[in-house]
């Protein structure tokens, strides 16, 4: 994992899944982008478990290339995870990660670099011409970069967009699990880091299917609802749960008063209703409570994620 | 000796078993000898309170391949091992319990299935000979299993089972998910088989017990957790609490509509109690699984979630 210790400046991070055609044009074009930055730089190829062959042309590309590494997952793991891997074993000062697809084009990585020496932490690309159905895959992009642009602080036109550039530091304080890669941004904005926008090209799929299903939706707006909760109050979910409980336990007391004290006889059609009312109450209040209560206990347990970002002096 | 690397390491589970030792012994020796180049043999004493350990202790002054491990107290299976496997030195590692009573001539046959295209042999029991009952719930478990962990394996717990050593370095080995540990490789993506092997006739305990069953079945649970939902708690709670809660809330508006627009009274009707019931169960599964979600978001620097075959340059 470490043959050579000595910092690059560049790593690029391609999860790659059933690509077989894509593969060689995508490396020739990252090679070329390469040349162009003419700087130490790695590229890292982490095939996802394809079936199509695709990891016999990874095996004869990284023959013939040591700046050239390939990952080789024993099965489908999901983009996020391939991500995760790539992330982990890059050594560059800058990680830039994007599709293996060749929709993003690798010719935009100069100008991502030259974006990120200005100073920023994340640099995300902005797909502004996108070549791709408007039903099936814009609207639901165009859909969820809103939602996430209004729960997070993170103004972004493409959030969606996977061509990004990443600072180490970004890359180290974070670690991605499920299909958090969508959130990235979002993730180090809370941790302190600063964000910035490139128009990127964007092409057509000219090989292989895509990998996007709309049933998806559901799972990202569940993520995206949780992940809300977590970005608000991590740091005391108590603030958050705890409040709603005290607020509803309260309400609940006071019902039970004025009720003891206007129905003190049993039995009339209205007290039932209320009644009822007033003991859902009462549960809902104690469960938030107790929610928040060990959702306090679970964060302070946790091991303190992203401090080497919080301290945000990397501004060379 | 801590160095030397062998080729197989045999892992046996007894328990309560002075009568049948010395034969399995000498069993297992006659026939690793004619098909393994070197072995070990790793004999894990379940804190049995007959004669096991003592005899356990003769043979392996006499033999300098056997190895004895003795519990303090029963621990059960996934302990066993476990102790065995972390003083074992063999590329690969073959398990049994002794209570199954397998044909050891047929253990080669499981080791030679480990090969290139397979790291993990399930040892299948057949022909078996143990009660129509538990060959009836076995039956019904293995395809509840199946259905779950879209495996296709005959016999996942039977406690016959190979593999190389590599494969236990990224599977946990201790505690209740011992007994999927087929599941779990087959979820790294390691390749799994299945082996015939044959059941030797006998007496076997059959369950007495009804909580086994209970316990059966919440293994079940497990296993499906395991396989869809463990990096994502709230994909599954959520989605069923988001059910119950609207329900609940349809319920309650309908009542709310019936009441205000004078239709007729609502207090008496049960309709209203499931209504509020419905609520709190729908928003305590959400509840649970955003803790859970919680849960791993704050450990997720230590949740390894692929498995690498292999890193090229």
């Amino acid at each position: 994992m470490n043959q050579t210790d000595k910092p690059l400046f560049l790593s690029i991070v391609v999860p790659i899944y059933n690509e077989v055609e894509n593969v060689p044009i995508l490396y020739q074009k990252i090679c070329e982008a390469l040349e162009k930055v003419n700087r130490p730089a790695e590229m890292i190829l982490v095939d996802d478990g394809s079936k199509d062959g695709t990891r016999d042309v990874l095996r004869r590309l990284a023959e013939k290339d040591p700046r050239l590494r390939v990952i080789l997952f024993r099965k489908n793991f999901g983009q996020s995870a391939a991500m995760s891997a790539g992330f982990r074993v890059s050594k560059g000062e800058f990680v830039i990660a994007m599709d293996g697809d060749l929709q993003n084009d690798p010719t935009d990585i100069p100008k991502l670099i030259r974006k990120a020496e200005e100073g920023y932490d994340v640099v995300s690309g902005w797909r502004r011409y996108r070549q791709d159905k408007w039903l099936m895959r814009k609207l639901p992009s165009k859909i969820a970069n809103k939602l996430i642009c209004s729960v997070t602080d993170v103004r972004l036109h493409d959030t969606g967009c996977s061509l990004k550039l990443f600072r180490r530091d970004v890359v180290n304080g974070i670690r991605l699990y499920g299909e958090l890669h969508r959130f990235l941004p979002a993730l180090a904005r809370v941790e302190g880091a600063s964000i910035a926008e490139v128009e990127v090209n964007h092409h057509a799929r000219k090989f292989g299917k895509s990998k996007y299903n709309i049933t998806r939706t559901f799972r990202v707006i569940m993520d995206l609802s949780s992940l809300n909760l977590f970005l608000k109050y991590l740091r005391n979910p108590m603030h958050f749960f705890g409040a709603i409980g005290v607020i509803l336990s309260g309400f609940a007391l006071l019902g039970t008063v004025i009720f003891l004290f206007t129905h003190p006889e049993s039995g009339s059609a209205e007290s039932n209703v209320l009644a009822t009312l007033l003991f859902l109450i009462w549960i809902l209040g104690f469960q938030f409570l107790s929610f928040g209560f060990v959702a306090s206990l679970i964060v302070r347990t946790g091991n303190r994620r992203g401090q080497s970002l919080a301290v945000h002096q990397y501004k060379n | 000796m801590k160095d030397q690397i062998l080729s197989v390491s045999l892992i046996v589970l007894l328990d309560h078993a002075e009568e049948r030792i010395s034969s399995l012994y000498e069993n297992i020796v006659r026939h690793l000898e004619a098909t393994e180049k070197s072995f070990e043999l790793i004999f894990v004493d379940d804190g049995s309170r007959d004669k096991t350990y003592a005899l356990l202790q003769e043979i392996s002054q006499k033999d300098a391949r056997v190895r004895v491990i003795r519990m303090r107290a029963r621990f059960g299976e996934a302990a066993a091992f476990d102790a065995g496997l972390k003083n074992s030195r063999g590329e690969k590692v073959l398990f049994i319990t002794e209570r199954v009573r397998v044909n050891v001539s047929q253990l080669s046959n499981l080791l030679s299935a480990l090969n290139e295209s397979c790291d993990f042999v399930v040892g299948r029991r057949y022909p078996r000979r143990d009660s129509m009952l538990n060959r009836w719930v076995s039956r019904w478990f293995n395809g509840l299993v199946n259905r779950i962990s879209k495996l296709d394996l005959q016999d996942i717990n039977s406690g016959v089972f190979a593999a190389k050593r590599s494969v236990f370095e990224s599977l946990p080995t201790y505690g209740d998910l011992f007994n999927f540990l087929p599941v779990l490789a087959a979820q790294q993506g390691y390749k799994l088989t299945e082996v015939d092997i044959e059941q030797m006739p006998g007496t076997f305990r059959t369950s007495r017990y009804f909580s086994e069953y209970i316990r059966r079945l919440l293994d079940i649970v497990t296993v499906f957790f395991l396989t869809r939902y463990s990096k994502k708690p709230i994909h599954f709670m959520g989605f069923l609490g988001m059910i119950f809660f609207f329900s609940g809330l349809i319920i309650e508006l309908y009542l709310f509509v019936y009441r205000i627009f004078q239709f007729g009274p609502i207090a008496g009707r049960p309709l209203l109690i499931l209504g509020a019931l419905l609520l709190i169960i729908g928003i305590q599964m959400v509840s649970i699984g955003l803790l859970g979600e919680m849960i791993i978001f704050t450990h997720a620097g230590e949740i390894e979630e692929y498995n690498i075959e292999e890193i090229l340059n």
